[in-house]
């Protein structure tokens, strides 16, 4: 298990190394001039010249990368070049604020997620599956945004039970808190749903219809030892890996949500920050996003192999 | 027991466990604490980060805004556009309006509790000066030879050359005092002032949070405890939180949402004529514009009424220069009828009788000038003008647009005065005409500069007058219309007014 945790932290940590070359180049090629963003549209030639200099643009984009990438393993993310602060500050506090959506969304999809599969999975083929599975159909073929705006004006503009955007940080008050982050949260948790309850569902009838369980039954043994005992164990293997990786989904996933809902998150700032051609910025919220990604996924493998001994011994075949 | 595990996953248990939880949910989160007490704190909306709290490095509205919540200067301009005494008592120029002499109010205190003296202003427009410091507004301090403070309350401006407008010019959005007890670079983070309200706390991306100055030097204003500036980029959302509740004051409208708005119950809409404009950019050294006659034509094709109608959605009004249509100085005499008759003849006299195919720059991002656009394209084309629409992002703007493309479409803030709207973009050393139109007239210049000089007002109107009309003659580039600038808030909401130079003064609002 060791070696192969090993195996897999090399793996993760090229993956890395090989997306922040990718998220730099892409910087690069971003439009728009540093320089002319920080002294304004009609920027003398040898101001900008002079500015481009300082910043070290005028420099070789490999040496460039180099130094880029050089501060950030030490931590140093830089300076913002619109709003006059570091880089880090801002960065932390937006990861914050998105990291309670996200887990907020999470707890939804987990429970949610797989309630509704097993529910449809061990009614295969009745009303509570068809219902359940038409559900999921229409949540997953409709995108994130209409159900966004949909809630929007249900519950705030129709109903006026919660606040329509916006943050409210948990010491004004955890039920202040709570109201901002229910929309926002469960848009971003519905798209999952369907998809988490899904996967549960069919892996659910997969393993109800394997013939050991098929031979439980004939036993006797009563349908609700059969699966709590024998089926979900096994059914809810992929469930958990999928549930890991879609920590990195919900990390991306927050750019909709926080844009419609004007929650000050990673996903708003990110697009602010290209906007306003703040390549900093940009950056370092484009490494904190292929960095959650990156440790999702393995966190996602680890599961795996430690709840499928198969995998982790893969390689000792035959002993 | 064994029934158990399947009927945890039946429709029934879905009914009964989440149904009290959801009733609990609702009675717990659903109620919206809003006490029944009257309310001593205001919700806005601005568009976008306060990305400097130091007043001269602003240049967004939203620095605008901060800046003149926290700060003040020594002449402010009041709704109506007339000037009022601010952190200034009375003020007196030389025959020759060369040196200006300001008497400042006594008694004034800063946030930290310093007391307000000349030193104050001093220190101001040293930092105003400084190159280093790169403030749009750094041309008025170049302007100053000397400043004297005979004593800690007056203030006398000696200029290089005579300006009759300068009292005019201290209302300008940079021009804020700030107390020289505080190292700039304490006051870029937490900014001290002399205004109506003190910071608190700032959030990039969420909110800026500003308190009572209970020390503010106005009797019995601010009448707010607090005021929370909220960064709302996302049109849809704004309106949802003004609906909602969430917020109480919508600053700057989008003009495609004002009908939308004043629909709804209980909310205000106030959409006044403001002097920013937009105005399509000729480079007069390129073809074919380096020939007066081919600028004229392209004013004459025209209707600045249907641009009006079609770009602002009728709220504005067409203009002929930056001197926007509700300014005593504009020139009411002149029509703005188009004659595509007389166009295509003065094309056919330029030597292009089947018109000419150019390409209009167009930034994405800035509605109103992309709808102008669109119907440019379509006036241009009655007179035999083929133009190709390119629309660039906002951020490649500066760099390959602004300045370097022949032909554009841009739009500007307003300016404090006629000759600070004006001069720059006419005047053949001025600023902007040198990066945009490079367009040069003798007898323009020499209209300018009197008009600069006189202070008798009555004979200030009648050189802008002349000078409009010398403006269309010449056409360095075309001014379509001014916007109108709208908010939208709580009807209940008692003391506020939109103010005409966009900036949000909350100093008599309240709830009652």
């Amino acid at each position: 298990m060791f070696g192969y945790l090993c195996k897999r932290i090399v793996y993760i940590a090229f993956t890395v190394a090989v997306m922040s070359v990718l998220v730099f180049w892409i910087t690069q090629v971003l439009p728009g001039n540093v320089a002319h963003t920080i002294l304004g549209d009609f920027a003398k030639p040898e101001d900008v010249a002079m500015l481009e200099h300082k910043l070290g643009l005028d420099q070789p984009v490999h040496t460039q990368y180099l130094r880029w990438a050089g501060s950030l393993l030490r931590g140093d993310l830089g300076q913002s070049l619109v709003m006059n602060r570091p880089v880090a500050s801002v960065l932390w506090d937006a990861v914050g604020r998105s990291a309670m959506l996200a887990a907020l969304s999470f707890a939804m999809v987990t429970v949610f997620g797989i309630w509704l599969g097993i529910a449809a999975g061990i009614r295969h083929g009745r009303w509570t599956d068809r219902i359940i599975s038409t559900a999921t159909y229409v949540k997953l073929s409709v995108p994130e945004f209409f159900w966004a705006i949909l809630l929007l004006m249900l519950f705030s503009g129709y109903l006026g039970w919660l606040p329509a955007t916006g943050y409210s940080s948990p010491d004004e008050g955890i039920a202040q808190w709570l109201r901002h982050l229910v929309l926002p949260s469960v848009t971003l948790a519905l798209g999952l749903i369907a998809h988490v309850s899904r996967l549960t569902r069919s892996s659910v009838i997969d393993v109800m219809q394997s013939p050991y369980i098929r031979a439980a039954r004939a036993r006797g043994v009563p349908e609700g030892r059969l699966v709590r005992r024998h089926a979900l164990r096994n059914a809810l293997l992929p469930t958990v890996t999928v549930l890991a990786i879609d920590i990195g989904v919900l990390m991306g996933g927050v750019v909709v949500a926080e844009t419609i809902f004007s929650y000050p998150g990673l996903g708003r700032l990110l697009i602010q920050s290209i906007q306003q051609a703040d390549i900093p910025m940009v950056q370092a919220a484009m490494m904190v996003v292929t960095f959650v990604y990156a440790a999702a996924n393995l966190l996602a493998d680890v599961l795996y192999a430690f709840l499928n001994p198969r995998i982790r011994y893969g390689g000792a075949a035959g002993h | 027991m064994t029934k158990t595990t399947t009927k945890a996953f039946s429709p029934a248990a879905a009914v009964r466990y989440l149904l009290p939880a959801w009733v609990a949910a609702t009675v717990w989160l659903g109620a919206p604490g809003t006490a029944l007490a009257a309310r001593d704190d205001v919700v806005a909306t601005i568009n976008s980060n306060v990305n400097n709290f130091y007043p001269a490095a602003g240049t967004t509205g939203e620095d605008y805004n901060a800046g003149n919540l926290m700060f003040n200067g020594l002449v402010r301009i009041t709704q109506d556009l007339k000037l009022e005494p601010e952190l200034a008592t009375a003020w007196k120029s030389n025959a020759d309006a060369s040196e200006w002499t300001f008497q400042l109010r006594r008694g004034v205190k800063f946030h930290n509790g310093a007391d307000f003296t000349a030193a104050d202003v001093v220190h101001t427009f040293k930092l105003l000066g400084d190159p280093a410091l790169a403030s749009r507004a750094r041309s008025t301090a170049d302007m100053i030879k000397t400043i004297e403070t005979p004593d800690d309350y007056t203030v006398k401006f000696v200029l290089k050359e005579p300006y009759g407008a300068w009292p005019d010019m201290m209302i300008e959005r940079q021009l804020k005092i700030v107390p020289a007890s505080v190292p700039l670079a304490e006051l870029r983070v937490k900014p001290v002032g002399t205004g109506p309200f003190m910071f608190d706390s700032y959030t990039p991306g969420d909110k800026l949070v500003l308190k009572k100055n209970p020390n503010y030097w106005e009797k019995g204003l601010p009448k707010l405890a607090r005021v929370t500036l909220r960064i709302m980029p996302e049109d849809a959302a704004k309106i949802a939180a003004l609906s909602s509740g969430d917020v109480d004051i919508l600053w700057n409208v989008p003009l495609e949402s004002l009908q939308e708005i004043k629909a709804k119950r209980a909310i205000t809409v106030d959409s006044i004529p403001a002097g920013t404009w937009d105005g399509f950019v000729l480079n007069n050294q390129a073809k074919p514009f380096d020939d007066v006659r081919v600028r004229q034509a392209m004013l004459k094709a025209i209707d600045k009424r249907v641009l009006v109608q079609v770009a602002l959605f009728g709220e504005g009004a067409p203009t002929h220069t930056p001197i926007p249509a509700n300014h005593p100085y504009f020139a009411r005499n002149i029509g703005f009828a188009p004659d595509v008759a007389g166009a295509k003849r003065l094309l056919a006299a330029a030597g292009y009788p089947n018109g000419f195919k150019i390409t209009l720059s167009v930034p994405v991002g800035r509605p109103t000038r992309e709808r102008a656009a669109v119907a440019l394209q379509q006036m241009l084309k009655n007179v035999g003008i083929t133009v190709a629409l390119e629309r660039v992002p906002y951020s490649r703007w500066g760099a390959t647009i602004a300045g370097k493309a022949p032909f554009y479409m841009d739009g500007y803030l307003p300016r404090p005065t006629p000759d600070t709207a004006t001069y720059p973009w006419y005047h053949s050393t001025g600023s902007w005409n040198q990066q945009m139109w490079h367009f040069s007239s003798p007898r323009i210049d020499q209209t300018l500069e009197a008009a600069r000089r006189t202070p008798d007002p009555a004979q200030q109107r009648d050189l802008y007058i002349r000078f409009q009309e010398e403006a269309l003659q010449e056409v360095p580039g075309v001014v379509m219309y001014s916007i109108n600038f709208a908010t939208a808030f709580r009807a209940n909401l008692q003391g506020f007014h939109t103010h005409p130079y966009t900036w949000l003064d909350l100093r008599t609002a309240y709830f009652p």
